[in-house]
């Protein structure tokens, strides 16, 4: 093979990508010596948005910043807003949000593993696991009323009641779902052309995870013990906790290992919640206008941990809403593990990390030109300390 | 005027492009059903074709013109006289003389030079990489092809497809040489590009490899050219390793046969790297072959 | 995997032939948005809340709740809030109604009321009280 290097491009348009992304890979013959990445073809503005809204509107914008993750867009909006307010949801709203995430956390890693196959070759699993993903998306449905956008959560609770008909069928799908995914762990563990595409390719080590600063299932299939659920525990996860699902060896193998695990805990939470759903109100009462402050509020979402930040000047619509999404800490590690892999394993390493670029989409403004890591750092450090302890 | 009349319409020509249409819905259902879905209604790959030839074709800037137009020509002509000196149905074929055998197969590779030529000649780097991936994989899989459909010829003495057929009788050699029709069979799908061979035209990594830039009438030529490649890949085996191709009854039950097993094989694996494909030829490919090719010198002499 | 593929050759395909064949819809589906102007107070919370500007409240008389609704079929997200916020149950997403494909755009302007108020606020020329948000 020759050795010549010239410069590939992925994206904007590319049949690997779902959304536009701009990677420019520096390949010698088929090994990759250099990548870089450009984002923000999907920047929508929803930001600036959300300040001409009221509270309540920004609730749907926000949940439209991503169609996967949507419910968790939501829930770490109303969580945040409420804590603004001092308000806290009644336990069975709280559960019922808890049902949802995990119900949405178990569409994305069925949509994630069927797209992931799909970029390594293997239709057959692709259309195999979406179809399983329609028993979820039609539990979404009969639960929340919509199968994307379950608009179940309000300020101050849920609008979404569960009734014993839907625990029955909340049982039943669970248990059918159950089943399949044991049977993919074993295909994914297995199937040994699938092996080859996935065994010891975009290996990235704990310390490597830990100084690139990735999170959700990425980090933990590197060894990494993060879960905002486990960490924070936040809505009902403190009442039914989640255990931590890690593998040790970093390639794209231990990726799937570890979302597919996942399911299992998402099942189980599931079962529990239901069979346990606490009686009582689905919603608190929300002031029209929140008080002014500010606040953080962070969930794990099914890519990783979702960050939201808010301030209130106390009206009626928001001062500053600040989204920072799983994908972007992520998308960073794809560059350094593409590192000396062949050609063709970019587009598995690039859906490794389950890339959502249509989340991660946003513009800051860096007032002094460009500055250090240092730099930022220490800014960040002196903002705390003036904030005081109030976050 | 009989002779012209077979080569362009029946059994060469228009009967090839009818039937290799017609095969294409076929593999395109079973993959659908294998998938747990309904797959295209009949008509659908005539009128894929029928579309793109209706379509504009745009010809990249910095790509030689003539070339660019000519060879989805030569690539579709190269596949349909490849046809002509197999005997299909019963029928003697139209151009029968010795070495046909040689000729036949390197008529099909023509195709796949004709690509990788086509890739090379546009200015995006999806087609070069394709390119280079079709050569690549032409070297993996040519010489197992070649060398798998020798071994019925060597048994005969003849390297002339017809002599080769009438001399085994209705014989099944896949059962005498197993080795030798499995590596036939995988060649075929490393040829036309089928999972899990299908890294030169890789839709995740490369769009389309070295047919990216094609659009419209190239295209639709290109695409039919590897349609025919596969059809005349199918008859090839039916007629030296399943007794050759008494009647059309025969004829259907055979390649639809072949086709069936293809058909399973590309829906339950997934795609190999480039590399990896090279490895599974140069490693198991050539050692099956290889055997098999000492199996016959032991049973000739 | 294999066994999984030649079972799959058996089956029926999963895949839904719509429209000759319709999956039953959830009771919880969001689908039009229907009103009803008896217990409406014109206190316009639908409107400020909904996040698409899909609904408009026209006061024709305060005092006596003369209202009518346009609602515009094709902003609408179906979230729900709307029905949320109106304290006196005027609102409600029906779960029968969802397939709203329509040839024209003029299909998408819906109006509720009273007919007469209706036929006063599409004919009248003097703008009324348009209530928006």
């Amino acid at each position: 093979m020759n050795t010549q290097t010239f410069v590939f491009p992925i994206g904007p348009q590319h049949p690997a990508l779902k959304e536009p992304c701009h990677l420019e890979i520096t390949v010698s013959g088929e090994i990759i010596s250099d990548a870089t990445i450009r984002l923000g073809y999907a920047h929508r503005g929803i930001e600036k948005a959300t300040e001409g809204r009221n509270w309540t509107q920004n609730l749907y914008l926000l949940e439209r910043v991503c169609g996967i993750c949507s419910h968790s867009h939501a829930m770490t909006y109303a969580l945040g807003v409420e804590a603004l307010a001092g308000v806290t949801a009644p336990p069975r709203a709280q559960a019922i949000r808890t049902l949802v995430a995990e119900m949405e956390r178990i569409h994305s890693h069925l949509l994630w593993l069927g797209v992931s196959a799909h970029e390594a070759g293997f239709d057959t699993l692709f259309m195999y696991s979406w179809r399983d993903r329609e028993i979820i998306m039609h539990l979404l449905e009969t639960v929340t009323g919509n199968r994307v956008n379950y608009s179940v959560n309000l300020l101050g609770g849920v609008k979404v009641d569960i009734t014993d008909a839907m625990i029955r069928a909340l049982h039943e799908g669970v248990d059918q779902l159950e089943a399949r995914t044991t049977h993919y762990l074993e295909v994914v563990t297995s199937d040994a052309a699938f092996l080859q595409r996935t065994r010891g390719i975009g290996t990235m080590s704990s310390e490597q995870a830990f100084s690139l600063g990735v999170i959700g299932p990425v980090a933990r299939a590197s060894g990494l013990a993060r879960d905002v659920r486990v960490d924070a525990p936040y809505a009902f996860y403190d009442e039914f906790p989640v255990q931590m699902v890690t593998e040790q060896t970093g390639d794209l193998e231990a990726r799937f290992v570890v979302r597919l695990k996942e399911l299992f805990e998402s099942y189980r939470v599931i079962r529990e919640l239901i069979d346990h759903l606490p009686a009582g109100e689905l919603q608190a009462r929300m002031p029209r206008r929140i008080k002014a402050g500010e606040t953080i509020s962070r969930i794990e979402a099914p890519r990783g941990e979702l960050f939201y930040f808010i301030r209130s000047g106390g009206g009626e619509t928001p001062e500053r809403i600040k989204v920072r999404t799983p994908t972007l800490c992520n998308i960073s590690s794809v560059l350094v593990t593409m590192m000396n892999q062949h050609l063709a394993d970019i587009p598995m390493i690039l859906v490794g990390v389950d890339p959502c670029f249509s989340c991660n989409d946003r513009a800051v403004a860096v007032n002094d030109g460009r500055w250090t890591w240092q730099q930022l750092r220490q800014y960040g450090i002196d903002y705390y300390r003036r904030k005081g302890d109030s976050c | 005027m009989l002779t012209l009349l077979a080569m362009l319409v029946f059994p060469g020509g228009l009967f090839l492009i009818a039937n290799s249409v017609a095969y294409e819905w076929v593999d395109r259902k079973v993959v659908a059903r294998l998938q747990n879905r309904i797959g295209p209604r009949w008509f659908q790959p005539f009128a894929d074709l029928l579309k793109l030839l209706t379509k504009e074709e745009v010809i990249p800037e910095g790509a030689h013109v003539a070339v660019f137009i000519i060879l989805p020509v030569i690539a579709l002509a190269s596949a349909l006289t490849a046809a002509l000196t197999l005997p299909v149905a019963g029928l003697s074929p139209v151009y029968s003389y010795p070495g046909d055998l040689i000729v036949t197969v390197y008529l099909l590779s023509l195709l796949t030079l004709c690509l990788s030529i086509a890739g090379t000649n546009t200015n995006s780097q999806y087609g070069v990489i394709g390119a280079m991936r079709i050569l690549t994989q032409l070297f993996a899989y040519e010489a197992p092809f070649l060398l798998a459909l020798l071994g019925p010829a060597f048994l005969t003495g003849s390297w002339q497809i017809n002599e080769v057929v009438a001399a085994h009788g209705g014989q099944w050699l896949l059962f005498a040489q197993p080795i030798g029709f499995v590596i036939a069979v995988l060649s075929l799908m490393g040829k036309v590009e089928l999972s899990p061979f299908d890294a030169p035209e890789a839709e995740t990594e490369v769009v389309a490899g070295a047919l990216t830039e094609y659009s419209g009438r190239g295209l639709a030529l290109f695409l039919l050219g590897k349609k025919v490649v596969l059809l005349v890949g199918l008859l090839l085996i039916a007629a030296l390793y399943m007794g050759g191709i008494a009647n059309p009854l025969d004829y259907i039950v055979k390649t639809l046969l072949l086709l069936l097993i293809i058909t399973v094989i590309q829906a339950l694996l997934a795609r190999l790297r480039i590399d990896q494909t090279v490895g599974v030829w140069w490693h198991y490919g050539v050692l099956g072959i290889f055997i098999q090719w000492l199996w016959l010198l032991v049973q000739g002499t | 995997m294999l066994r999984d593929i030649v079972g799959a050759m058996f089956q029926k395909p999963i895949t839904e032939v719509y429209p000759f064949e319709r999956v039953d819809v959830p009771p919880a589906l969001r689908g039009k948005l229907l009103w009803t102007a008896e217990g409406c107070t014109g206190c316009m919370l639908c409107v400020k809340d909904c996040p698409a500007d899909a609904i408009h409240l026209i006061t024709l008389d305060k005092a006596a709740k003369r209202f009518v609704m346009e609602y515009h079929v094709d902003r609408c997200i179906y979230c729900g809030q709307c029905v949320q916020s109106c304290r006196f149950d005027c609102l409600t997403l029906q779960q029968d109604t969802w397939e709203l494909a329509a040839e024209s755009q003029s299909e998408f302007a819906v109006w509720y009321g009273a007919p007469e108020d209706v036929a006063t606020v599409l004919g009248a020329a003097p703008a009324p009280d348009r209530g928006e948000a």
